[in-house]
């Protein structure tokens, strides 16, 4: 009840300072805001988003419509929308929009504003909105989504492990142990879809691989990444079944709730999932930090990026982007009403974010559950890690070359050598394409 | 008033009334068939993406770079492969239930009005049931066989309490090609049975009269007759099928790894989803010299077939 009061409280005043902030830019009427969003793994998030969009606008005299589709549209909508010259006013994209970039505002504006208004912003989403060979910031990014370790708290114990796996080496000797011993294996995917192309990216930088390094140039095939695809392979051939090979994006809320598997790469959505279905069994699951490999601990993180397409012209442009500084400068409530799933990329903004965590509001038993999320910006990275996202990356990720690339070698369909080098060829003519455009510096 | 002084009426004038009645399948053709390939061969000779759609020229380099291209070869493979595989069933499937349905028998048109319900559902919603049904956890048909004691410890099929429907290769080709069979079957039987419909029961009376069988009938009347209407049914289904994305896009995003993978998925996440649209075209093209030499081999032999 108490934290309640005080986020409503927040809420108020943080609406009042941008009323007030915008007191001096109440725009004309018909002023209209179009807002293209991805339907929220938790629904409490698009009840307070739409809620606080109509209220906003009511506040700064502009009409808000928000329009919500699934998270995979979000990419083929955009690019409708930006051919057709027309559409939505913001759109928050949730795979690396650098693409779009000629089609796009920049935003560099905004961003400077945002350090100066919100202190300092995570590199890993600053590399989600700035594209050096253009240099030009075409987005602007305040959340990141980053997935934690979700475990089964009595089935680690028993294997040993109290507090989970720390490590890719303990999933593995944990894991085999459990799934030889109960029938219950490892869930992560290896599949063609999002969360399997963040759990192999997971693993290959903790194992010190990637695709590219921060000058963007091609680095996929190492000794490392060979390292860390003959690992996942392993981890599937002992610890896991075919399922992971037709993961899909509902796969870890289907596997914990059902209560199938012994841990899975996830952010809080999963978990989430479980407490309003069976608190009991909720109560039995943990979270650990990124696991750590022979080189790092290091996990994906998803950072959701808005951005303003370029038909968007004169007030509608200015309300948008007072829009985006006024839903980071409320980002305690976006946090709070995520239920803790979106994390904020300026953590200036969510002073409350460590009590949340250490006393969850959404009644984890024990009240600090989530408290891995604590040290979440120390091993979060985004996709092109360590270098910046780029269309190369997005291309790459759209057609899920990294997950192929180990589900061949644990299919036995190739070997660790032949699997990476296929990728790294692939990898590279997609590189050269995006080099030729000026897309990529190097 | 003659408008074109070729008939005491306008509607009397064969030449404009043909005209009129062709212009709107004309302008449908151009606009929705040619307007978006001819677009489709410029975005391939270009280096278009989906974030600036300026053309410039760039020979064939995108068609080259696709061949190259181990996965986009698999691709290729995969989508004849499913196309050839599933019109042999589709084609035994619609002669049989063709034969049946043309029969009378009770509760006739109740049985076709739920045969063609398949065909006449939205595919992507028709989709979200067939992924329902696969689910790798919750499937239906898993949780029947785990009752009848194939699945599970012990199972005579599995060990898991699951066959993972869509992430076994080998089951996840079998399902697409399955799924595409129930989809498009009943329009190969519709098209079939208009063809029986349309022998003459002359022939088929003197077939009887001179002592012929049902399957005398049926092999050596009945379909060397409707033969070019078969050719039809199959062309359309092999030209629907070749180039589908919704079955595989809803199942199985085309996994596991690449197994259910075709072109017309292919290149919607290499050109939209990835951006680079004139690579995504370029593979889109690939089955357009593929389908037209398909097409015209179909057509010639159904002339062939119908002239004798």
């Amino acid at each position: 009840m108490k934290t309640w009061l005080m986020v409503g409280l927040a809420g108020v005043l943080a609406l009042a300072i941008s009323g007030l902030g915008s007191a001096q830019a109440t725009y004309p009427d018909g002023t209209e805001l179009r807002l293209l969003q991805w339907s929220h793994f938790v629904p409490r998030y698009d009840d307070w988003f739409d809620t606080y969009a109509a209220e906003w606008g009511a506040a700064n005299n502009v009409r808000v419509t928000v329009d919500h589709v699934n998270i995979t549209e979000i990419a083929a909508t955009m690019a409708a929308e930006l051919d057709a010259g027309s559409g939505h006013s913001l759109i928050e994209a949730t795979t690396s929009p650098a693409v779009f970039i000629a089609n796009l505002h920049d935003l560099s504006d905004i961003n400077a504003e945002a350090a100066q208004r919100f202190g300092e912003q995570h590199g890993f989403c600053q590399r989600n909105s700035y594209l050096p060979a253009a240099d030009k910031y075409y987005g602007f990014v305040n959340t990141q989504v980053a997935n934690a370790g979700i475990y089964d708290i009595a089935l680690w114990t028993e294997a040993g492990y109290p507090n989970g796996p720390a490590s890719w080496a303990e999933l593995l000797e944990g894991g085999r142990a459990i799934y030889e011993n109960t029938g219950v294996p490892v869930g992560i995917g290896l599949s063609p879809e999002p969360d399997s192309e963040m759990a192999v990216r997971s693993a290959l930088w903790s194992f010190g691989g990637s695709v590219q390094d921060e000058n963007g140039q091609v680095v996929l095939n190492s000794p490392q990444t060979i390292a860390a695809v003959e690992y996942l392979a392993q981890l599937q051939n002992e610890a896991m079944t075919a399922e992971v090979f037709g993961w899909g994006v509902p796969s870890n809320n289907q596997a914990l709730i059902a209560g199938d598997v012994s841990f899975i790469l996830n952010p809080a959505s999963a978990y989430r999932s479980l407490q309003t279905v069976d608190e009991m069994a909720a109560a039995g699951i943990g979270f650990t930090a990124a696991l750590a490999g022979p080189a790092a601990a290091l996990t994906g993180t998803q950072a959701l990026t808005f951005v303003i397409p370029k038909y968007v012209e004169g007030d509608e442009l200015a309300v948008a982007k007072q829009f985006i500084l006024d839903h980071t400068a409320n980002y305690s409530d976006a946090h709070y009403y995520s239920e803790l799933y979106n994390l904020p990329c300026f953590p200036a903004m969510v002073p409350q974010m460590a009590d949340w965590l250490d006393d969850d509001p959404f009644g984890s038993q024990p009240a600090d559950k989530l408290a891995a999320f604590q040290t979440v910006g120390e091993w979060s990275a985004n996709l092109g890690y360590p270098g910046y996202n780029n269309p190369a990356t997005a291309q790459i990720y759209s057609e899920n070359i990294l997950p192929n690339m180990v589900a061949r070698v644990a299919l036995g369909e190739l070997s660790v050598a032949d699997a990476v080098a296929q990728a790294h060829e692939r990898i590279e003519a997609i590189f050269a394409h995006w080099r030729g455009l000026g897309m990529i510096s190097g | 008033m003659n408008l074109l002084g070729l008939g005491k009426y306008p509607l009397d004038n064969r030449r404009l009334i043909g005209a009129l009645f062709l212009t709107p399948a004309l302008l449908y053709i151009l606009l929705l068939v040619g307007f978006p390939f001819v677009l489709s061969i410029a975005f391939g000779f270009s280096d278009v993406t989906v974030g600036n759609t300026d053309l410039s020229y760039v020979g064939f380099r995108n068609f080259l770079n696709v061949w190259e291209n181990d996965i986009f070869r698999q691709v290729f493979e995969t989508t004849i492969r499913f196309t050839l595989l599933s019109q042999i069933f589709i084609l035994i499937f619609a002669n049989i239930l063709a034969v049946i349905f043309t029969q009378d028998f009770t509760g006739k048109w109740f049985a076709r009005f739920i045969f063609i319900l398949p065909w006449a559902t939205p595919v992507s919603l028709a989709m979200i049931g067939w992924l329902w049904m696969l689910d790798t956890k919750y499937s239906p048909i898993d949780y029947l066989l785990l009752q009848m004691g194939l699945l599970g410890r012990g199972g005579l099929l599995s060990d898991n309490r699951n066959l993972f429907w869509l992430a076994a290769p080998d089951l996840a080709q079998i399902s697409v090609i399955f799924v595409q069979v129930w989809r498009m079957t009943p329009l190969a039987t519709v098209i079939l049975m208009a063809g029986l419909s349309s022998i003459p029961t002359d022939i088929l009376d003197q077939a009887e009269v001179d002592g012929s069988r049902f399957m005398r009938t049926l092999l050596q009347i009945k379909l060397p007759l409707i033969l070019p209407i078969m050719v039809i049914a199959l062309l359309f289904s092999m030209i629907t099928m070749f180039g589908d994305m919704t079955v595989v896009y809803v199942l199985t995003r085309g996994g596991p790894v690449d197994y259910t993978r075709v072109l017309g998925l292919y290149s919607f996440q290499v050109g939209i989803e990835g951006g680079n649209l004139a690579q995504g075209a370029a593979i889109s093209l690939f089955a357009f010299p593929l389908l037209l030499a398909m097409a015209i081999f179909m057509l010639r032999t159904a002339s062939r077939a119908e002239v004798r």
